[in-house]
């Protein structure tokens, strides 16, 4: 009792204060994330990756893409003042290819997660919400979904999209494919979670008398509900990331993602990697930019976590 | 044992107790200044609203605040300090010397253990005992809590037993080592009152039979009354006002102790006047609140004058009571409003009621067959209401009582359409009512709203509070996005609300000012009929009395009509002028409420009357007691619904035919029972003594 109380005193939500912290702005929000140590850290390195995705083109010393094909001399030279990073097996500086290519592993998999937690909100609340027969089926199609090899479902929607769809896209066809491959995948998990959240916000009176008055079911879900389960979906997403971070760049890896010349991580990987012995360089710049990301991210989501006062979950 | 005392010497001496918890959103003076004493054998009672501090003083005396805390003040438990001992010292003490039962037995006893090991650990920790002995002294202890088959129950696990009895059991372990004071916290709050009562009289008999001092916690000044020797009431951490019962309930030196007691719903005097409610206004100060130099209860008190903002009252004595108040010889039960007549004007007849519901059913769960390898042959539903009528006229009250199980929220909901009847019919103002709210018209929506029992989870959390009244008045009175902004704030102030709380969030409001909110959402349609499930069970006394009063109000001016469900009996007293009483599903009694609370009555409502706490000390504990539960019914049987607990049963008739529908003198009272109505009166006015043992549920 006397926890009771004090836990009513402290967080003056009563019923709700596993969602205590959901309904503030996003800036208040983002200040208790910087209150913990691993959000500071992890949101630090985020931001120096968001500014190389953003500015890397410009702050990159030299073309990502020039080739110094009249002296190939410079190819696969190690470290030096011109090239911190050395060279490639192109001669092309490993520094400005690593900062350039932040950008399009951050974009695909960043959007690759907003389309997949979207995907999985909508559907994950209004199975929740209506219940019943449309459960069951909603609920088994997605269990369908999750019971695909997420590389064999990538190849099946890549190898599609690159026949079938013939128009120019920007920033490029193929990180569309591995957007829509991240958005698949990443749907029937998260609309597990949310459902599961959705469930328990479901039977509470505010629910209850929204049906009364005779609102309609898309109102109650988006209206009534939805706000409640913002933290879910926050730390849903942000977890979901470095899953993203490391599917682009496992795709880029098998030659899936985003296509030759433009510098990509994955991509980088695998073209140096028959050079691992004599320069290690051009293939472990890429994968420490890539390990650095991830750890940020998660970093960060820890500090997300906290801040919404979810227990520290497995994955699901 | 190490020392022996004097009768004389207090055994628990708590003086100047502070605890201040240190959270992330600042300091809260959880007890601010509480003195007591407790001698062997003596019950003292702590009382107080939530959030006043009482429980934390609880905790204090078992060395088991949580989190960061200071404690300021000394607790002498047999002349030592509880709080300057350590780790190893508090051990040797709890659950030896001084014991703890808590509220919900459910969650003190381990589900995956047999309760008689549960027992027997605690006698093992303490107690230097061999094997047999430890057995023996079990099933004694058994005994000592009244728990029938004390040889054998031990091989039970605690979700085989109802509530009562696994609070029993609960006390066993406390008892276990003769402790010399036995701390009870909110013991019978989350029991039903027939197993409230049960477990009052053991805690009454125990006093007398064990030489311990107990702490008796509640909130519930009816419950205090029955048990305790010596009161202390507590308000916003300190003790405000401390006496023997009988004089604290009867000359009250406290203005908060005083409205306390006018707040609660009592049955109406020798001179057979319905008073009216006093209610005290605002809420608890806050516990973050640094202490000024004032009196913490001046901002509510109505004899507050300019010396009680000024200097803080210590406690002294007047007439026997110990009082923190400058102006205790003012104090009197007037204070709070001279008690006036209830106006109970009814309105008049009319000849289509607003609510008919006919042969009302409800089941849960449909029939299964046996699953491959598990489970019972046939599943079938739960028979949550069979056959249930009811009619509410216009402008008048319908209280409906039962237990915990009896079917009276599954009626409320179905009524209003959240979960379908499966039968029966519903009429609202003579016409035919969908079973789904979703398929009924927007106007029958409009003229039937619900309040729910938890004012937190009625509004929602993320949106301010406008959000449901303004969107029930652009709905249903079709305002547009401005006048219903003017109208919310004109409904906000009829609940006796600031205009200015529109904008808030449902968090920033006191539990009882949240129920206030969800009032005017739903006053909001001008409802016929608005279904109170539960609506004030929440509240404490004060706030319960001011929503009461409320309710009452806007039935006056506007003529709308209540269902209002209830497990307090005091409150359906209060507000009903028609009863219904549920058990398992079945109508047990139904009429107009004077018919239905005197004799003759049926056995249940008689039982649930003799059980309902009433805050006065000096009244007849009345004998019929109720054991176990109510029945989860899947099957139809022949006999009546009642007859497993019936304390009047009379033979086989009760088991093979269902009771018949007996008529009482006034107009529309119904009883269903064997016994014919004139020996039940004959029976209920010359209440027989009934040893009670408890028996197993089912």
């Amino acid at each position: 009792m006397a926890i009771q109380e004090m836990s009513e005193q402290a967080s003056p939500g009563g019923a709700s204060t596993l969602l205590g912290a959901a309904g503030r702005s996003v800036r208040s929000g983002l200040s208790i994330v910087l209150r913990t140590n691993s959000g500071r850290i992890g949101f630090a390195i985020v931001m120096i990756h968001l500014i190389l995705a953003v500015f890397g083109p410009w702050l990159a010393p030299y073309s990502p893409t020039e080739f110094d094909s009249e002296d190939l001399k410079i190819r696969l030279t190690g470290p030096s003042t011109d090239h911190w990073l050395g060279t490639d097996q192109f001669g092309r500086d490993v520094l400005s290819r690593v900062v350039s290519g932040a950008r399009s592993i951050i974009w695909i998999s960043f959007v690759g997660t907003a389309l997949g937690i979207t995907l999985g909100t909508i559907v994950g609340m209004t199975s929740g919400y209506i219940g019943g027969k449309v459960d069951q089926i909603i609920m088994r199609g997605v269990d369908i979904l999750l019971a695909f090899p997420g590389l064999l479902l990538a190849l099946l929607v890549i190898n599609i999209g690159a026949q079938r769809i013939n128009m120019e896209l920007w920033p490029s066809k193929e990180s569309w494919l591995v957007i829509i491959t991240i958005g698949i995948a990443f749907m029937p998990n998260n609309s597990r979670v949310i459902r599961s959240a959705a469930l328990a916000i479901k039977p509470l009176e505010f629910v209850q008398s929204a049906r009364l008055r005779g609102e309609s079911s898309a109102y109650i879900i988006f209206r009534e509900i939805l706000p409640n389960i913002i933290p879910v979906v926050a730390v849903e997403a942000s977890i979901r990331v470095s899953f993203a971070l490391l599917l682009t760049a496992g795709l880029g890896f098998l030659g899936l993602g985003v296509q030759p010349p433009t510098p990509d991580w994955g991509l980088m990987v695998s073209e140096s990697r028959q050079h691992l012995s004599t320069a290690p360089w051009a293939a472990t710049s890429p994968a420490l930019a890539m390990a650095s990301l991830v750890i940020a991210v998660n970093l960060l989501t820890d500090g997300v976590r906290q801040a919404v006062r979810l227990p520290s979950s497995q994955e699901i | 044992m190490t020392q022996s005392l004097t009768p004389e010497e207090p055994l628990l001496d708590v003086d100047g107790l502070a605890v201040t918890f240190y959270t992330p959103r600042g300091d809260v003076r959880a007890v601010r200044d509480l003195s007591f004493e407790i001698r062997r054998g003596e019950v003292l009672g702590l009382v107080g609203e939530s959030g006043c501090g009482k429980s934390t003083a609880a905790y204090a005396i078992m060395g088991y605040l949580p989190g960061i805390t200071r404690v300021e003040g000394s607790i002498l438990f047999e002349g030592r300090d509880i709080t300057q001992m350590g780790d190893s010292d508090l051990r040797e003490l709890r659950g030896n010397r001084i014991a703890m039962v808590y509220q919900d037995p459910a969650t003190s006893l381990n589900p995956s253990m047999r309760i008689g090991p549960q027992v027997e650990e605690a006698l093992r920790e303490h107690l230097d005992l061999d094997k047999n002995q430890v057995r023996e002294r079990t099933v004694e202890l058994f005994e000592s809590v009244r728990l029938a088959d004390p040889e054998t129950i031990g091989r039970r696990y605690p979700h085989q037993l109802s509530g009562g009895m696994q609070q029993r059991v609960v006390i066993a372990i406390a008892l276990a080592c003769d402790p010399h004071l036995l701390i009870m916290d909110e013991p019978t709050t989350g029991l039903d009152v027939t197993t409230e009562a049960t477990i009052l009289d053991l805690v009454v008999e125990l006093k007398d039979r064990v030489n311990a001092g107990i702490l008796f916690v509640s909130h519930n000044l009816g419950v205090i009354a029955r048990v305790a020797d010596r009161v202390a009431v507590m308000y916003a951490g300190e003790a405000v006002e401390q006496a023997p019962v009988r004089e604290l309930f009867k000359n009250p030196s406290h203005p908060y102790t005083a409205g306390l007691v006018s707040c609660c719903p009592r049955p109406p005097g020798d001179d057979g006047i319905e008073r009216e409610l006093s209610s005290i206004p605002g809420s608890v100060l806050d516990a973050g609140l640094e202490r000024e130099q004032a009196c913490l209860f001046a901002p509510r008190c109505p004899l507050a004058q300019e010396a009680c903002t000024t200097q803080a009252p210590r406690m002294k004595e007047v007439d026997g009571h110990l009082t923190r108040c400058l102006l205790s010889e003012d104090v009197d039960a007037s204070i709070w409003g001279e008690a006036q007549e209830r106006q109970k004007e009814l309105a008049p007849e009319e000849p289509v009621p607003v609510l008919k519901a006919e042969g009302l059913r409800k089941f849960y769960g449909r029939n299964r067959k046996k699953y491959m390898f598990f489970g019972p042959s046939v599943r079938r539903p739960v028979r949550a209401l069979m056959d249930v009528d009811m009619t509410v006229g216009a402008g008048r009250t319908l209280g409906v009582v039962g237990e915990s199980g009896s079917g009276k929220s599954t009626a409320a909901r179905a009524i209003v359409g959240l979960i379908p009847k499966n039968g029966g019919t519903l009429e609202l103002r003579g016409q035919d009512l969908e079973a789904r709210v979703q398929h009924r018209t927007e106007e029958q929506r409009a003229a039937m709203r619900m309040v729910f029992q938890n004012p937190t989870a009625s509004l929602n959390p993320k949106l301010p509070i406008r959000h449901s009244i303004i969107r029930a008045l652009r709905k249903f009175a079709g305002l547009s996005r401005g006048e219903s902004r003017t109208r919310a704030e004109e409904l906000l102030e009829a609940v006796g609300l600031e205009p200015s709380y529109l904008d808030r969030p449902p968090s920033e409001l006191s539990g009882g000012q949240q129920q206030r909110v969800a009032l005017a959402g739903a006053f909001a349609a001008s409802p016929d009929l608005i279904v109170a499930d539960e609506a004030v069970s929440s509240l404490d006394v004060s706030v319960q009395a001011q929503v009461l009063n409320l309710l009452e109000q806007h039935q006056l001016e506007s003529g709308n009509s209540y269902v209002f469900i209830t497990h307090d009996l005091g409150v359906v007293r209060y507000v009903s002028d028609d009863i219904l009483v549920l058990y398992a599903g079945h109508v047990a009694e139904y009429g107009p409420s004077e018919a239905v609370l005197s004799v003759p009555s049926h056995p249940y409502t008689e039982a649930l009357l003799s059980a309902a706490p009433v805050p006065d000390p000096d009244a007849e504990p009345a004998h019929i007691r109720l054991e176990g539960s109510v029945p989860t019914l899947r099957a139809a049987f022949t006999g009546c619904f009642f007859a497993g607990r019936c304390p009047r049963k009379i033979g086989d008739i009760c088991d093979t035919t269902p009771p018949p529908r007996q008529t009482g003198t006034d107009e529309g009272h119904e009883i269903y029972c064997h016994i014919p109505l004139a020996e039940l009166s004959e029976l209920q006015t010359d209440a027989p003594t009934r040893d009670v043992v408890a028996t197993t549920a089912n």
